[in-house]
């Protein structure tokens, strides 16, 4: 393998967990919904599944356990904010700071004997389209969750596309709740099934990266791929294209940690772990004036 | 009833249920209640050494709030303590081994905190400077830069070139050289307790604070942007330099409270230095609804249940991140009976006629 596919190999392997985690927040966003929980949702994901797989010994059931640990902190974030109509960004710091805690604490009473083996996923190399030089390998040679992840992506995209009749709902109760609810959708209800279905998506996320590409949990396992995955979204516009493209990005941008000293170019590790951040923090601040988030995200809906 | 929807009260009913619910995990952890109790009120109280460190930290905790109840008075919110604490850190650190070795402390001392809070106040200043002129959420990237400052750590202590103490051998560990004697936090010299003067210092800024935001002008034009930024401007108060220096002003606080981290024994600049104070301030902010006695009370509560935590660990076996989950908990409990509470304090006071629907007010933070 030439050093450019090792690259865009890690860095799809990055991003695909990212992507999964992205597309789903995009919904919620539009919606009005804001999870920044989903660094939270990530983790939890990644480490139910991991218990998942060691407890029943199938990568297929853990992934289905990494889905069910997303949901439970989705759940917690949707009675929140939602419901209770709690501030969204404060219960989502929160429930990621739960998650970091609750996932750590976890790990030393239940995978600290037996964390070693974990039944993991193995890469597929799709016959001939393996074969294409420089991008084969990184596009073509995924394990069977990544499919599942690029599946679960693409029909997200494509059913609560912002043409759909769900999609239309989904936009609506995100850019006027008052004027939504006057029109007969059930606003909080949308919103909720929403932040369900990023949490979902989140877990899934979080399996990906545990199941296919670590192959093990480790505290803290996502280190930030979840506060990307949000910034992926701002900086995609909240449009599905723009949070794909900006989602790879990121992913190629944290692929360069390890890519740069296999190349023998001498970069602190730690400055390589800043890029992502710092990359994030431009992409951001140099799109925010061009592009405008859904009016109620962030603004919890109750009839008065 | 009504007594008890009163937030004092959510707030201390949200801290026993998390309480509880960390006695169970410890429980799980294979810790009884007895144990786990006396393990943390040990850790706590148990000697005057604990009570000293506990008392740091808590100085580190009112400092981190302080900051961030000055921004959020002025509608911001500050997530970026831990980049800030990281940033005063390596400002002290870079100053105080640099000064000759027999500068006097009252030279030494303010030279360090001063670069601390001057490099706190420009970590900020990024993220405000971002919020004012191009509108770009300060949540999102104050909290993005505190990967960017926690990695920075890591750099200046791993590169000799940088703030890594001199390799003499392969054990040589990635820290930097201590702080020249004079640039030490006096000890209060209570005996056999390590605790400073940072928590005199803390407490003068927290009544500082107080005033400002109660008394004065500034505070009020701060409270005014809060609530209604298009009134405020019209009334004539300069929105985005308010703004501007309420966020600097809340990076320069953690900027100090970092300076002391690494003023106070080992006097060195390590990774993880911040242990986790930064979120933990914010936690205290939020829950002090900006009352400075509430944020006193907080901060000290926190500060010795975190010192307690890592006791627990030491003598009941249960991992100290239970301290971290009882403490997050605590903010989603009561983030979830706030707005709840608020609303049958509403109910109860006036049964008025329904208006039509409208949209609910965000808890707190005015978006």
């Amino acid at each position: 393998m030439t050093l450019l596919t090792q690259i865009l190999v890690s860095g799809i392997g990055f991003a695909l967990p990212l992507l999964v985690a992205a597309v789903g927040e995009l919904v919620s966003e539009r919606a009005g919904a804001l999870n920044l929980s989903l660094e939270g949702m990530m983790l939890s994901g990644a480490f139910t599944a991991v218990l998942g797989a060691v407890t029943t010994g199938s990568p297929w059931l853990g992934a289905l356990a990494g889905i069910l640990g997303g949901l439970l902190l989705g759940a917690a974030q949707a009675v929140l904010s939602v419901r209770a109509l709690a501030d969204q960004i404060v219960v989502g710091i929160a429930a990621n700071a739960l998650a970091l805690a609750a996932t750590t604490f976890g790990a030393r009473l239940l995978l600290a004997d037996r964390g070693r083996e974990v039944p993991a996923f193995d890469r597929i190399a799709i016959p001939v389209l393996h074969d294409i030089p420089v991008v084969g390998p990184a596009l073509f040679g995924q394990t069977p969750l990544g499919w599942v992840c690029v599946l679960v992506v693409v029909v997200t995209a494509v059913l609560l596309g912002p043409r759909t009749g769900r999609g239309l709902r989904i936009d609506a109760t995100g850019e006027d709740a008052v004027a939504a609810d006057r029109t007969g959708l059930p606003v909080r209800r949308v919103r909720a099934l929403c932040i369900l279905l990023t949490s979902a998506m989140a877990g899934l996320a979080g399996a990906q990266l545990a199941l296919s590409e670590v192959r093990a949990f480790s505290d803290n396992m996502t280190a930030g791929i979840g506060y990307l995955a949000v910034v992926a979204v701002i900086a995609g516009r909240w449009r599905a294209t723009g949070t794909v493209l900006a989602a790879v990005l990121f992913g190629l941008a944290q692929a360069l940690q390890y890519a740069l000293p296999a190349l023998g170019v001498a970069v602190p590790p730690a400055v390589l772990t800043m890029i992502p951040y710092v990359i994030a923090v431009v992409a951001i601040s140099g799109l925010a004036g061009s592009s405008r988030a859904p009016s109620c995200l962030t603004v919890p809906f109750a009839r008065a | 009833m009504s007594r008890l929807l009163h937030p004092a009260a959510v707030a201390a009913l949200a801290v026993a249920a998390a309480l509880i619910v960390g006695l169970l995990l410890a429980g799980l952890a294979g810790a009884d209640p007895l144990t786990t109790v006396s393990a943390l009120v040990e850790g706590m109280l148990g000697t005057s050494y604990a009570i000293g460190e506990s008392l740091n930290g808590v100085a580190v905790l009112m400092l981190v709030a302080a900051g961030f109840v000055i921004a959020y008075r002025a509608g911001l919110v500050n997530v970026g303590g831990e980049g800030q604490l990281c940033a005063g850190g390596i400002a002290a650190t870079a100053i105080g081994t640099g000064l000759p070795a027999g500068t006097p402390a009252f030279v030494a001392l303010p030279a360090v905190l001063v670069a601390a809070a001057a490099a706190g106040f420009a970590w900020a200043a990024v993220p405000a400077a971002l919020r004012v002129w191009r509108g770009t959420s300060e949540i999102i990237t104050t909290l993005l830069l505190n990967f960017v400052g926690l990695a920075l750590v890591t750099l200046m202590v791993h590169e000799e070139g940088l703030l890594r103490q001199p390799v003499t051998s392969s054990e040589t560990l990635p820290q930097s050289a201590p702080l020249v004697e004079g640039a030490h936090l006096p000890e209060l010299g209570l005996s056999r307790s390590p605790a400073t003067v940072g928590i005199v210092v803390a407490v003068v800024a927290l009544v500082a604070v107080g005033i400002l935001l109660r008394h004065t002008g500034t505070g009020l034009r701060l409270t005014a942007l809060g609530h209604a930024p298009e009134a405020a401007a019209r009334l004539g108060v300069p929105v985005a330099r308010a703004r501007f220096l309420a966020l600097g002003g809340a990076g320069a606080f953690a900027g100090v409270a970092g300076g002391m981290l690494v003023a106070t024994a080992p006097y060195v600049l390590a990774e993880g230095f911040t242990s986790g104070y930064g979120f933990s301030g914010l936690v205290v902010g939020l829950l002090a609804r900006g009352s400075m006695t509430a944020l006193a009370a907080v901060a000290v509560l926190l500060g010795f249940l975190v010192s307690g935590g890592i006791n627990l660990q030491l003598v009941a076996g249960v991992p100290a991140t239970t301290v971290s989950i009882v403490e997050s908990l605590i903010i989603l409990f009561i983030a979830g009976s706030a707005a709840w509470a608020a609303r049958r304090r509403a109910a109860l006071r006036a049964p008025a006629p329904r208006p039509a629907a409208t949209q609910a007010e965000t808890v707190g933070a005015e978006r």
